[in-house]
């Protein structure tokens, strides 16, 4: 404040170089107002909106703000991709999920990292009758569904040959035919 | 060096929001005076994305995707104030409804649109069907309207219903990308968005259909506003707010602030609240 009249009346701002700061009239808080590029906050010390990092190091060694890092799985138009300092990402799209989109979500099977999108989650679609518990999860790498006994397929939708009944929902049954009279 | 944070002067202005805060460009007659452009509140940690304006008691509103909140303050100088703070996941578009009293907003990642009175209470899912990406909203207090914008790039679409959320239809899914602004000139009963993805500002009549083009070849918009004469989008490449004519069809002027960054929602701060009465503003 320099219109108090003494010597001291101006201070440094508490700003990377190249920023200017302000006082808040309320508050009377000094907050940097032009952050070097891609940095917010009070003192510059958070990343804009799509970066994460720690420009100032205030959680260990100083990061600088870097674009959200998500597998390609981040749509551009989203704001709010990933966390401003840990860089989690947080609007996994293409059926991925985890911290930086890198697995696939419930539910869905294959390569999260995939360049194609066609080659990265599909839907486990694990069939009702042929699956334990009507389970709807598979495993996130081969996809298989955890089938009921003599139940059979990636998604088990089928008998096991010489079994029959996928529909009772309790495994395939034992065709029990007569060996004499079958084909084979 | 100049504070740099003010309290709005009399008169109308374009309000816009650049990470973590919101500046203010004076309009004179249908122009911006771009060397008297401040910031009207700094929030410093915060990533304002849709912001709004109350006419009758000069106060502004905006979605924080950071805490994440909607909160409000008096441009004549006053304290921010959360009004919704719990059940918020991404909160973009947001409308004020100056007559009923009420905030209107979207959820990118709640799927759904919402209203509360300006206070914060008496909030309401209006909307939580058919929803992927909704982003701009807006108001058309006189005849009890809202309009939204979802940019879900399988099936991008415009759409509008009563402010109770009833009688919802489509207005607009052809040719559409990513329809990230939407404005309404209540003059003209003009409806107009900005599209990031076909690069178009586009406008209808929506009682009437008709559909027309204003510009093409734009960059990346992403808040769209207007006072009636112009159009005033903020642009994430350019990092600028661009005026468009409305009938000379071309842009006539840009305003690019000094710090480098995306700017984000865009509205006008007009100085008397357009005339009109609707349904919510007695019942």
């Amino acid at each position: 404040d320099s219109t108090v009249g003494s010597s001291s009346d101006c201070k440094l701002c508490p700003c990377p170089a190249g920023a200017t700061c302000a006082v808040v009239p309320r508050t009377k808080e000094v907050v940097c107002t032009n952050c070097p590029t891609g940095t917010t906050g009070k003192r510059c010390e958070l990343c804009d909106d799509g970066f994460f990092g720690d420009p100032l190091g205030e959680n260990g060694r100083v990061r600088t703000c870097r674009a959200c890092s998500c597998n390609n799985n981040i749509d551009p138009n989203a704001v709010g991709n990933c966390n401003r300092e840990t860089g989690e990402c947080l609007k996994c799209i293409y059926n991925t999920a985890g911290v930086f989109c890198d697995r696939c979500k419930e539910g869905f099977y294959g390569d999260a990292r995939a360049a194609n999108v066609s080659d990265k989650c599909k839907a486990c679609s694990c069939s009702p009758y042929g699956t334990v518990d009507k389970k709807t999860t598979c495993s996130q790498v081969t996809g298989q569904c955890q089938c009921l006994p003599h139940v059979i397929n990636r998604d088990c939708s089928a008998c096991e040959p010489g079994f029959y009944n996928l529909q009772s929902g309790k495994g395939c049954e034992r065709c029990n035919c007569n060996s004499i009279g079958s084909t084979n | 060096p100049d504070p740099n944070i003010s309290p709005l002067p009399p008169g109308s202005h374009i309000l816009f929001a650049q990470s973590g805060r919101i500046e203010y460009i004076p309009l004179e007659g249908h122009n911006l005076k771009k060397n008297e452009a401040k910031t009207a509140l700094h929030l410093p940690e915060k990533v304002v994305i849709g912001i709004a304006f109350d006419c009758m008691e000069k106060m502004v509103y905006w979605t924080d995707i950071s805490t994440p909140a909607i909160s409000r303050a008096s441009l004549r100088g006053g304290e921010p104030v959360h009004i919704i703070t719990s059940d918020l996941s991404s909160p973009e578009g947001i409308a004020i409804d100056h007559v009923g009293r009420n905030v209107f907003w979207t959820d990118s990642m709640k799927d759904r649109i919402e209203v509360a009175s300006l206070d914060g209470s008496q909030r309401l899912v209006l909307i939580n069907t058919d929803l992927v990406n909704p982003r701009a909203i807006l108001t058309d207090p006189t005849n009890g309207y809202i309009y939204w914008a979802d940019w879900n790039r399988d099936a991008p679409k415009i759409e509008m219903a009563y402010m109770d959320g009833t009688n919802r239809r489509i207005l607009v899914k052809d040719d559409l990308s990513l329809p990230n602004g939407l404005t309404y000139d209540p003059q003209t009963s003009l409806l107009c968005w900005a599209d990031a993805g076909t690069h178009k500002v586009e406008c209808m009549n929506p009682q009437q259909g008709s559909r027309r083009q204003l510009m093409e070849g734009i960059q990346y918009p992403f808040g769209l506003t207007t006072d009636g004469k112009s159009l005033y989008y903020t642009d994430w490449t350019r990092r600028a707010v661009v005026v468009v004519d409305r009938h000379a069809r071309q842009e006539v002027d840009e305003f690019q602030p000094q710090k480098q960054t995306r700017l984000y929602g865009i509205t006008t701060a007009h100085a008397h609240c357009p005339s009109g009465q609707n349904y919510c503003s007695s019942n």
